[in-house]
């Protein structure tokens, strides 16, 4: 059970009333944020037949469900029907939810409660999400460091990189850079990191090859 | 499953070099028999049992008991019968029959078509498994549909009955617009490719005299098309027939006596049997 | 105005699309491309002889490209879509209209291949898929941190919806659009543009109409 934080996703890439697929582990989760802001991590599966909860809908404070529309509220609890609008939904039908918080610009989640808060980067901010398709290993090589965050020389810009292990050949690239930085600066870094990208995904194919 | 008779093809549409596929996971090749009607052979070249009905040519990898299911209303006159064409979708083939049998969705999948907020109530109707034929029947099911089809002027309370004469298809015999007192007979003939993944061969017999043969299929490729990007994100791929991975309600009634004859049958290709 | 129309083609939607964010009434007239492949048969071909769909006839003009009938309806009816506020916005636009028939060759084949059975190398369709979307996430990424939604400028243009359908299904063709944040904001904003239709495979925004009123007489349980 992984009792530590996983960065999952940008805080601006989930606004208030929006629902992202995310992953913790080799688990899919459903990220949405509520219509006054609250985040949520769930199992990305409706308990009814199993349809993807990254496909719902929010209205307000809750989060439906694309198929059949029952609604579930902040704690994962089901608390309507559509097919049956005078049943209240037994306490039964619940998605189950991860733990949460966000720092930095970064949604991160855990399975069971983490005993730290999860890392926060003074100064920094997320900004841009990249997927690569190579090994969270091969991506922090490329990235000239170790571990799962790492202070990132991709330019003049300084910048943190989060490697998400998305499965044995795929990892998420998470890019936090100063708060401070101008859209111009930015340009650069993204550029910079999909440079990076090429590169590993290239190392990679050759390494398989 | 293998004695069961499934679709592959639409006989009227046999390609003129034969057209590989996968049945229960086995290669065969569809195509024309020197005569020019329709042949399938397995992947040792050997030809396989044919027979055409509905439009489409059916076949089987075992030895069936009984001939393929009729659908005498289908005979009536006046009807039109339409070829709507195939569409593959990476599901179980036994998740696509259970959408198909499913009323509650209409709301959110088939907006303003099959359904709309704030009519989403699905009031109890009656299914039993029946005996004498062995087919899993839903009658009384009724549901208020903005366009319930392309004759339909405007909203109605749309009547359907529900029929699952075989594994892979179902019959869906609702309210003719036209024909309030008739039956519109709507299909969906499934071909398992694997367990996972499918094609299905929606085939009507409608009462239809004002729409064209063109848009009576397009409605039913948008029908279909709306369902295909859920049943591609049903988790797990296969239909889990132990109660406890997924909870149902009393709308779900058709779904459930479903599960149950397939269970009962053993007909578990493109099930899930132990809740992981 | 006569569109010659399939409901599951996305090149046939942008028009339908950008025709009902105009207020452009267009006369629909379906063509059996699948299963009947109407699209190849002699008074389709006499309209258009590279036997593809969308064709848009209008009195005398016949055209066959959708990106033209976007500028031709945006022209008409809504000229702010054609995004030609500044000589680069101008250009911008062409940029995407003409990266547009990239995402119709990888995405579009991808989809047809999977969901038609239309033949072609899934693999090269799905790899060709995933350059185009990661060129256009990094643009809309760029985008966003200048606070627009939208490619081109201020406002949504013709070229969001030259781009939007092929991406938006996408995932009909087996390509995960999960990798894509900006792309996933995009589509939304797209989806709530006032005017907006759908089309099989892209929903509308459930969220945008308010939870409904209870059914007043209704009888519940």
């Amino acid at each position: 059970m992984t009792t530590t934080w996983t960065a999952a996703a940008l805080s601006q890439d989930v606004p208030a009333g929006t629902a992202a697929p995310g992953r913790l582990g080799d688990r899919d989760l459903a990220i949405w944020r509520s219509a006054s802001g609250k985040i949520a991590a769930w199992a990305d599966r409706c308990p009814h037949r199993g349809m993807r909860l990254s496909h719902g809908f929010v209205r307000g404070e809750a989060l439906s469900c694309i198929y059949h529309g029952w609604r579930y509220g902040q704690t994962g609890q089901c608390i309507k029907i559509p097919a049956h609008p005078g049943l209240e939904p037994p306490d039964a039908i619940r998605v189950p939810a991860f733990a949460v918080a966000e720092a930095s610009g970064v949604i991160w989640v855990a399975d069971g409660a983490p005993a730290t808060a999860p890392p926060a980067f003074e100064g920094f901010t997320g900004f841009r999400s990249l997927q690569v398709d190579a090994p969270a290993s091969v991506v922090a090589e490329a990235l000239g460091g170790k571990g799962d965050a790492i202070r990132a020389a991709l330019g003049p810009t300084p910048a943190v990189a989060l490697i998400q292990p998305l499965g044995p050949d795929r990892s998420g690239l998470h890019l936090l850079a100063p708060l401070s930085a101008a859209p111009e600066a930015l340009d650069a870094l993204s550029v910079a990191a999909e440079d990076l990208r090429r590169r590993a995904e290239a190392g990679q194919k050759g390494r398989a090859a | 499953m293998r004695h069961q008779w499934y679709p592959v093809g639409i006989a009227a549409k046999l390609p003129d070099s034969p057209a590989e596929s996968l049945l229960l996971g086995e290669r065969v090749h569809i195509g024309r028999a020197k005569g020019g009607g329709p042949q399938v052979t397995d992947a040792k070249g050997r030809a396989l049992p044919v027979l055409t009905r509905f439009g489409h040519v059916w076949t089987t990898l075992g030895t069936p008991e009984r001939d393929l299911f009729t659908i005498p209303e289908a005979d009536q006159p006046g009807r039109r019968l339409v070829d709507v064409g195939t569409v593959r979708v990476r599901c179980s083939p036994l998740r696509a029959v259970e959408n198909f049998l499913d009323i509650a969705h209409f709301p959110f999948v088939h907006t303003d078509i099959l359904g709309a907020e704030p009519h989403t109530e699905v009031e109890r109707y009656e299914v039993e498994i029946r005996e004498d034929s062995d087919e899993v029947w839903a009658t009384k099911v009724r549901f208020f549909q903005p366009q319930a089809a392309k004759s339909a002027g405007g909203g109605i309370t749309t009547d359907y009955m529900y029929r699952v004469p075989a594994p892979t298809c179902s019959i869906l015999y609702k309210t003719s617009p036209p024909r309030p007192g008739e039956w519109d007979v709507i299909t969906l003939f499934v071909q398992p490719m694997t367990e996972e993944l499918c094609q299905v061969w929606p085939w009507m017999a409608l009462f239809d005299d004002a729409s064209t043969m063109t848009d009576m299929i397009h409605f039913q490729q948008m029908i279909f098309v709306q369902d295909r990007s859920i049943l591609e994100n049903q988790i797990p791929a296969k239909l889990p027939l132990d109660p406890g991975l997924e909870i149902p309600t009393r709308a779900d009634m058709t779904s459930i006596a479903y599960r149950r004859w397939l269970k009962r049958h053993g007909y578990t290709y493109g099930a899930q049997l132990v809740a992981a | 105005m006569k569109l010659y129309d399939y409901i599951l083609s996305p090149s046939c939607y942008k028009v339908r699309l950008m025709a009902a964010i105009a207020g452009v009434k267009l006369d629909l007239r379906p063509v059996d491309f699948h299963p009947g492949r109407e699209h190849k048969t002699d008074p389709i071909l006499a309209l258009n002889p590279a036997g593809t769909i969308p064709i848009l006839v209008d009195g005398a003009l016949i055209l066959t490209e959708s990106s033209a009938m976007l500028t031709y309806l945006a022209a008409l009816a809504a000229p702010g879509w054609l995004g030609d506020a500044t000589p680069a916005d101008r250009a911008q636009v062409e940029q995407w209209l003409a990266f547009s028939p990239r995402l119709t060759a990888s995405c579009g084949g991808a989809r047809l291949h999977d969901m038609l059975l239309m033949p072609g190398d899934i693999g090269a369709l799905r790899a060709s898929a995933t350059r185009a979307l990661r060129e256009l996430e990094a643009a809309l990424s760029a985008r966003r941190r200048r606070g627009h939604s939208f490619l081109v400028g201020a406002i949504p243009t013709i070229a969001d919806i030259a781009c939007f359908p092929y991406v938006a299904l996408a995932p009909d063709g087996g390509i995960d659009l999960g990798p894509y944040p900006s792309i996933r904001l995009w589509m939304r904003a797209i989806r709530g543009l006032p005017g907006f239709i759908e089309m099989p495979g892209i929903h509308r925004l459930h969220e945008a109409s308010a939870e409904p009123a209870p059914e007043i007489g209704g009888t519940a349980g």
